[in-house]
């Protein structure tokens, strides 16, 4: 079989490896509705060792991060109709009693301040005060003074996921970074 | 004035399905609710309550059966809310029901819409099938 000249740098069968242990699923491209519904979807067969609350809750983590990796990557690419899609990251990986649901994508410096102090600001509350805070930011964005829904998707996240957001910032160059979110779902979900 | 009646779909995004009955004035949101443009699609059923409270003004009972929304239906979904409330401040009647899996975060998220619009929302569970 004739190989390819200019092959990567790169082995599938030590990508496929890293990611067996653990992972359930993993994407690395453009995101939109179809790949949301289809990875969504998809969520539902391989969680198959949670109960029905942990595979509902790892549902809707899913669909936040996963539209704010569409709408609010640094990185994207442009379809033939014109629609901008955002390009991220997805990984649904299985550790002992709890799945890991995470998601990357690439930054401008100048824009992620504010997210991760939003992080830090739900990283801090209680259950009660966080429920407070997403009914106040609920409240501003339909008021129309807070245009980024995104900031309650975080803090519905937050709360869906009853564990802290992980998140993790790394610099790629002076004008960029890649940002990654990390949440943690039991498997015996009890709410 | 007519009925709305959408039918629910479960495709690349999904669409609750919606029954409301001019005649009665039953109401019902079920499904899921993920929408392309979330604004755009409530905005008939923002329309529909205004003229009914404010031509037919007959009695509402709302029934709320949604197994998903996500936080951008969240705000349409208390929009709705605010109307039923500002319905029954000026003397109309109005009957939410929320129906419920059995999940205490669901709890959590009616009673913080109770909270968010002062509209009392009855909680049902939901039957297991």
């Amino acid at each position: 079989m004739e190989k390819i000249d200019d092959k990567y740098d790169f082995s599938l069968y030590e990508y496929h490896n890293l990611l067996h242990q653990n992972i359930l699923v993993s994407y690395k491209g453009p995101i939109d509705e179809r790949i949301m519904t289809v990875i969504g979807d998809n969520i539902e067969i391989v969680t198959n060792d949670g109960n029905d609350k942990a595979r509902s809750k790892i549902f809707k983590i899913f669909m936040e991060l996963a539209q704010n990796v569409w709408l609010y990557s640094a990185e994207s690419c442009t379809t033939s109709s014109g629609r901008r899609l955002g390009m991220g990251t997805l990984v649904i990986g299985e550790f002992g009693d709890s799945y890991t649901f995470v998601t990357g994508n690439v930054v401008r410096n100048s824009d992620i301040e504010p997210v991760i102090e939003k992080c830090e600001i739900i990283n801090s509350l209680d259950r009660e005060s966080l429920r407070e805070y997403r009914r106040e930011q609920r409240r501003l964005a339909k008021d129309g003074h807070n245009k980024n829904s995104g900031n309650i998707g975080l803090i519905q996240v937050a709360l869906t996921a009853e564990s802290p957001l992980d998140i993790e910032l790394t610099p790629v160059s002076d004008e960029e970074s890649f940002f990654s979110i990390a949440v943690k779902i039991k498997k015996s979900a009890a709410k | 004035m007519e009925d709305i009646h959408i039918k629910g779909m479960h495709e690349a995004y999904f669409i609750p399905s919606v029954d409301f009955e001019v005649a009665t004035g039953r109401c019902e949101i079920a499904g899921e609710s993920y929408l392309e443009e979330t604004t755009k699609f409530y905005t008939p059923i923002f329309e529909w309550i205004k003229e009914y409270t404010e031509t037919i003004k007959g009695p509402l009972t709302f029934d709320f059966k949604l197994s998903y929304f996500n936080t951008s239906s969240s705000k349409c979904l208390v929009d709705i809310l605010d109307m039923l409330k500002k319905y029954q401040k000026s003397g109309g009647q109005v009957t939410v029901n929320w129906y419920y899996e059995d999940s205490e975060e669901e709890l959590e998220e009616v009673e913080d819409f109770i909270m968010e619009t002062g509209l009392d929302i009855n909680k049902i569970p939901l039957e297991e099938e």
